[in-house]
């Protein structure tokens, strides 16, 4: 006597496929929107007029010890203008925003210098603050 | 007669074996939704939007008083003052009088104002300057000092 073999039918999850995109989609959303800058310890400045900020793919921060960082790395303020330059490069005057994420103890004759780079690079700053609060 | 009744109890007890799988399958399903959507929200929330505030910031000037229009306003920081032509002013009556000063210019280009910061005037006071500055309708030029070098023998 013969025993006839079971085929094994082996079909792909389809129904878990929506889960698996949807956390693939998930995942570089995050990816592309964080840029890490989660290790630069800084306060805001409390100051009147403060908008949303808009999307921008340069971002200066001067953290609690004065050191400078250009989008979440060190760098020094000499060579702001020429980065800032280079990642602006091509980009509508719109699109050429540069948040400026400064302590509030910052002392001028750090800031200055970011500013005058910013300008030199032709971008438009944004100084991200908070409200006042009254 | 027998023979049929066990037949039948057999195709209940499957029966209720195909639904009782049938609901642990939606389960997991819906389990897996609600972990999605809880993620979903994590993200959005933990990506808080920042606020900011843009300013036309003309090409700075390295430090040369002689060749400002005698009209220019000035404004002058230090770590705790303020100055409008070399007169300090409260904070208080900032914005009025240096509006008081730009409402006889009409024209965009004469309401610049030169702002010139002391080496130690903290961000929080310039930023709240240069707000108050903007408010009152004029146009910031930053007025930097220029760095010399010194040789030592």
């Amino acid at each position: 006597m013969r025993f006839k073999r079971r085929k094994l039918g082996i079909s792909p999850p389809y129904v878990s496929m929506a889960d698996i995109a949807f956390n693939l989609v998930l995942f570089f959303v995050i990816l592309a929107k964080t840029q890490d800058e989660s290790h630069i310890v800084w306060e805001p400045a409390e100051a009147q007029g403060a908008k949303a900020a808009p999307i921008s793919r340069v971002s200066i921060s001067v953290d609690k010890d004065g050191l400078v960082y250009f989008n979440g790395k060190q760098a020094g303020v000499r060579d702001l203008a020429p980065l800032v330059e280079k990642e602006l490069a091509n980009l509508s005057p719109k699109d050429r925003a540069v948040l400026l994420k400064i302590h509030k103890e910052t002392l001028a004759s750090t800031f200055e210098p970011i500013l005058e780079a910013v300008s030199q690079a032709g971008g438009e700053v944004v100084h991200v603050i908070e409200d006042e609060r009254k | 007669m027998a023979a049929g009744a066990t037949i039948e109890s057999s195709n209940k007890s499957g029966r209720n074996k195909a639904s009782a799988l049938q609901t642990a399958w939606v389960l997991n399903l819906l389990t897996d939704l609600a972990f999605n959507l809880l993620i979903f929200f994590v993200v959005c929330a933990s990506t808080t939007p920042e606020k900011g505030r843009p300013q036309q910031v003309p090409s700075a000037s390295k430090d040369k008083p002689n060749e400002a229009k005698p009209q220019t306003v000035e404004v002058a920081l230090t770590r705790t003052t303020v100055t409008i032509n070399g007169a300090e002013v409260s904070s208080k009556d900032f914005t009025g009088k240096l509006k008081e000063l730009l409402d006889v210019k009409p024209k965009p280009e004469d309401r610049v104002v030169i702002v010139k910061s002391a080496k130690d005037t903290p961000y929080r006071h310039w930023i709240r300057v240069t707000g108050m500055v903007e408010e009152a309708g004029g146009v910031i030029t930053l007025q930097l000092e220029e760095e010399k070098e010194v040789t030592v023998r």
